[in-house]
């Protein structure tokens, strides 16, 4: 059953109005109790409040840049990859980035002089995550160049992942107890903490990743009829591929870069997409997994902020939770799955 | 049998196909030689094994010839684009589409993927298309629904509205037949027959029904172990090429009634 | 247009080396921009017109007079770093009459601080030794806590909790607003302190942990002086520690038997114990005792097997600090390995894990970097039994 243009619009709108009121109620909540009235003063820019505008601001736009981020290569690498268990990081782009992260804080004892400056800055994890990632994404398309083979492409990456966990395993075993706990913190995935200028160097990278996957849109949709029926409508597979595979180490890249590892989010969105507007239409899926990451992020990052405890959880632990039983629910409730 | 000069669509020139290894070349099938002009029904047919798909995927591009040349509207197929050959030539596979979440409409409306713009979006030409390509098909009211609801052979009707939204001068069909039971085998490549007659395309299909093909195909490629031979069906008969298609332990071809009988 | 600007990058991208250029060049960008920025503080510092405050021990830091100012400075707060840290002194009732200097720096504090966050129970003795606790206003992890004056701030609510020091609560802290943050640092990579500098309070890298003597860490004690304007204070607090310290080892060296001594325990099948030359071994080595590990050298821990520890030390006669076990019954659970040394079967282990404040957290960790003079004098108290006969060790007491 085809959903009318006019129900598009209706659940369109209704996404819509949720996103800014989770990013409002994200924004207003947290560790400090600050009343809404100054919240929405701050905002509209009457009075300075450092929290808001230093913290909880970027921390939410980060959100939103993260969670849009994920659910659209999600959706891209489950478009690529026919495969409704594909998720952002079957490429190996977020064990490439734990690699390089790995070696700056727990090699970081073993390294010594000319490479601690240049290592120990304050861009070292990021550019660690990134180039990790973008040298098994080399990796893995080195190796994919030479296959035609879609779906052994999917293969690589997974085996460039066990590669990556097991030296990561090897650095852990010779590290101190801090060390260890360092990292593994960051494997837990903080959206906090981000300067403005840094949000803005992630949403350039980021932007550029949402361009891409913009352009291949009318291509993911041929592609949905299998790549010998997209060749004979003169897709250049090879070249869409391509470009569908940069879009997604842009956008999940610079997630896992400047938010750590963040999972669940690029499998799961894109699955309740479909579900909600009950279409395979990249055209509505796209903008539909933009608002619905995004909002699934804002909800997340609040409930980690535990509000009014000191504590706060990690933002991987929310996802997971969250994400699953929903995903599991809408399942239930259709009964088979729109993919 | 007009006198007219009809256009040639494809030519197939001194052909080889097969594989290619780094170590060795297999060839399937050698000196093919055939063309396909305007508004003929070509069936293309053989025994199992033979390569009928491997010439299909030589022809559709999907695969590289050994040797030799195809010409599609008198140009060398190597020096078009992919998009320049999809406008000239569309394909119908043996193969599931992925997504069976797709409506009728959108399959249909991928078919116009050359012509539209880098969002896709249609166009009234796109439309009209996509209209006339499902009243050719006869499934105007399977419009709305998805894949996953629709018969083997409604489908099968769909992804061959598909190629006519394509609007090409040649369409393709790897064995269209198989699958389906004897009423629709014949129901299907009626639909081709009529919609030759009808648009003026070239329609190519493999299959094993070699008596359908006889009876409603202008022309017919056979492929044999020792060579592959076209031409229309009378003719082909008259050279007896069909009696030493199979065996003769168990089938005969009769030449009067023009088609296999089993040998008591 | 749309279509040109589509078919150009589409051009770009799908040239492939172009792609690979281009993303090198940005990384390669990246990192140059990261040098450069690392580079600025270390600039203009050198040594004519200084007059500076020579620390006996401690050489993480130091207070220096550059043109007028005073300047903190921190060196290296943790192993192979390479970054310094410098701050200006300012005394909060100065009102600034001469130009701020022209040397990068790294922030100014105002001093005597009101408000102040530390990270690490190793802090917090010297704010009580200053009578400074009351500005303590956070601090992650106070279950760890285990002073009794501080205990009593943090239940009546005083002390904030703020979490784990690797995941420190930003918002509490931005909302505290405290003059100082001392934190310690494995690398300049917490985002936290990044966010919280930013906001306007200094946080400053307390080093005493990577010092190499007891009495260098101890003397960390100078670096709380000067941001409570009570420098000496400090001094002579420290000279008390000093003294108490060089007496107790001077008195140790007339002793005529060395016992033999193993420390440490195994985990995961690896035995750790301190090298020869770390804090912990010379806190041995003044007490006169023979660490059968004396000889190697290094600031860390030790990682053997089982088999060369036993060799070595099957009769030790006295064992230190098994890692954290709390009784002979743990030890045997743990490995019936460890029950064949000596010092196991005659009884005289001796460890610090048992003597633990009221929530848990162990005095050793707290107190043991600030009073090395208490804890050399624990060790030849246990070493030598006929010495400080009246002396009740403070952190080692028998294991169970």
């Amino acid at each position: 059953m085809l959903y009318k243009k006019s129900t598009y619009k209706s659940i369109t709108i209704l996404l819509i109005v949720l996103l800014c009121v989770s990013f409002f109620v994200n924004i207003g909540l947290g560790s400090v109790s600050i009343s809404l009235k100054e919240i929405f003063l701050t905002i509209i820019g009457h009075q300075e409040n450092y929290i808001i505008q230093h913290y909880r601001l970027p921390k939410a736009f980060t959100a939103v840049l993260a969670g849009s981020g994920l659910g659209i290569s999600g959706l891209l690498m489950q478009t690529l990859f026919r495969n409704p268990l594909a998720g952002p990081f079957v490429l190996g782009i977020s064990s490439g980035a734990s690699l390089g992260v790995a070696i700056v804080i727990l090699g970081s004892s073993l390294m010594g002089g000319f490479l601690a400056t240049v290592f120990i800055s304050k861009w070292s994890i990021v550019i660690a995550a990134s180039l990790g990632s973008f040298i098994v994404l080399l990796a893995v398309m080195i190796v994919a160049a030479k296959i035609r083979d879609t779906m052994a492409i999917l293969i690589i990456g997974l085996m460039f992942g066990s590669i990556t966990a097991a030296l990561v395993s090897v650095l852990s075993y010779f590290s101190s107890a801090e060390l260890i706990q360092q990292y593994v913190f960051w494997g837990f995935g903080n959206l906090g903490n981000l300067t403005w200028y840094e949000v803005v160097i992630f949403f350039s990278i980021y932007a550029v990743g949402i361009v891409l996957s913009m352009m291949s849109m009318k291509n993911l949709n041929t592609l949905l009829l299998g790549e010998n029926y997209a060749k004979s409508l003169g897709l250049n597979v090879k070249k869409s591929r391509f470009i569908i595979i940069i879009a997604t180490c842009l956008l999940a890249g610079s997630v896992t870069a400047f938010a750590g590892p963040i999972a669940f989010i690029g499998l799961a969105v894109p699955h309740i997409a479909r579900q909600i507007f009950n279409t395979s239409n990249h055209k509505i899926l796209l903008p539909s997994v933009f608002i619905i990451g995004s909002i699934v992020m804002l909800i997340c990052d609040s409930i980690s902020q535990l509000p009014s405890s000191d504590y706060t959880l990690p933002i991987n632990a929310i996802t997971s939770l969250f994400g699953a039983p929903v995903v599991i629910w809408l399942l239930l409730r259709k009964r088979k799955m729109v993919f | 049998m007009s006198l007219i000069n009809q256009h040639v669509v494809l030519n197939a020139d001194n052909l080889f196909v097969g594989y290619k290894t780094h170590a060795s070349k297999t060839i399937i099938a050698s000196n093919i030689n055939f063309e396909l002009k305007q508004g003929e029904l070509v069936g293309l047919v053989g025994v199992n094994g033979i390569g009928k798909s491997t010439l299909l995927r030589t022809l559709t591009g999907v695969q590289n010839a050994l040797s030799g040349t195809i010409f599609l509207n008198g140009k060398h197929l190597q020096a078009f684009t992919n998009i320049e050959v999809a406008k000239v030539m569309s394909v119908v596979l043996t193969e599931r589409i992925v997504t069976k979440n797709l409506s009728v409409f959108e399959i249909i409306a991928l078919g116009r993927h050359p012509y539209t713009n880098w969002l896709g979006n249609l166009h009234k030409i796109d439309h009209a298309m996509i209209n006339t390509a499902m009243s050719q098909t006869n499934i105007e009211n399977l419009k709305h629904k998805k894949c996953f609801e629709l018969s083997d052979g409604q489908l099968q009707k769909v992804m061959i509205a598909r190629a006519l939204a394509q609007d090409t001068d040649l369409i393709i069909l790897d064995e269209p037949t198989t699958h389906l039971d004897m009423y629709h085998k014949v129901s299907a490549l009626k639909l081709l027959q009529n919609l030759v007659k009808d648009t003026g395309k070239t329609i190519l299909f493999s299959s094993h029904e070699i008596d359908l093909a006889i009876q409603l195909c202008d022309k017919m490629i056979v492929m044999t172990e020792h060579e592959v031979i076209s031409g229309s069906p009378r003719a082909l008969i008259e050279k007896g090429t069909f009696e030493n298609l199979f065996p003769d332990d168990m089938i005969v071809f009769d030449n009067k009634t023009k088609n296999f009988r089993v040998k008591k | 247009m749309f279509n040109l600007t589509v078919k150009t990058l589409n051009n770009i991208i799908f040239e492939k080396t172009i792609t690979l250029k281009f993303s090198t060049l940005f990384l390669l960008s990246l990192l140059l921009f990261s040098c450069i920025e690392n580079n600025k503080s270390d600039t203009i510092f050198d040594s004519t017109n200084v007059k500076s405050a020579e620390n006996s021990y401690a050489t993480g830091f130091s207070l220096n007079n550059y043109d007028g100012w005073d300047v903190l400075e921190i060196y290296s707060p943790w192993p192979n770093s390479q970054k310094n840290y410098h701050y200006l002194i300012k005394h909060k009732f100065d009102t600034i009459n001469k130009l701020l200097p022209v040397f990068d720096y790294d922030g100014i504090i105002e001093i005597p601080v009101e408000k102040i966050i530390v990270t690490s129970t190793t802090h917090i003795p010297a704010l009580e030794l200053l009578g400074t606790e009351n500005t303590l206003i956070g601090f992650p992890g106070t279950q760890y806590v285990s002073s009794e004056k501080t205990r009593l701030r943090i239940d009546n609510g005083e002390v904030r909790e703020l979490g784990n020091n690797e995941t420190i609560n930003t918002e509490i802290v931005l909302d505290l607003k405290p003059d100082i943050l001392v934190g310690y640092g494995i690398g300049n990579q917490n985002k936290a302190l990044e966010t919280i500098n930013n906001s306007g309070t200094s946080v400053l890298y307390n080093g005493d942990w990577v010092e190499a003597s007891p009495l260098g860490k101890a003397e960390w004690i100078k670096f709380f002086g000067i941001l409570y304007d009570k420098k000496k204070e400090a001094d002579s607090i420290f000279d008390i520690i000093e003294t108490n310290y060089m007496a107790a080892k001077t008195l140790a060296q007339n002793v005529k038997k060395r016992p033999k001594v193993l420390c440490g325990a195994m985990h995961n099948n690896v035995w750790y114990l301190p090298q020869g030359t770390s804090p912990e071994a010379q806190i041995l080595k003044d007490a006169n005792v023979n660490y059968l590990w004396g000889d190697t050298k290094g600031k860390g821990s030790l990682a053997l097997n089982f088999e060369s520890i036993f060799e070595k030390a099957q009769n030790a006669s006295l064992w230190f600090s098994p890692s954290y076990y709390n009784s002979y019954e743990e030890l045997m659970l743990a490995s019936t390995h460890y029950s064949q040394f000596n010092a196991f079967k005659n009884k005289s282990i001796y460890s610090f894990a048992n003597t633990k404040g009221a929530t848990g957290g162990v005095l050793y960790y707290e107190l043991g970097t600030a009073r090395p003079d208490l804890v050399l004098k624990d060790i030849i108290k246990i070493s030598h039994p006929t010495l400080l006969q009246e002396y009740n060790t403070y952190f080692f007491k028998p294991l169970q």
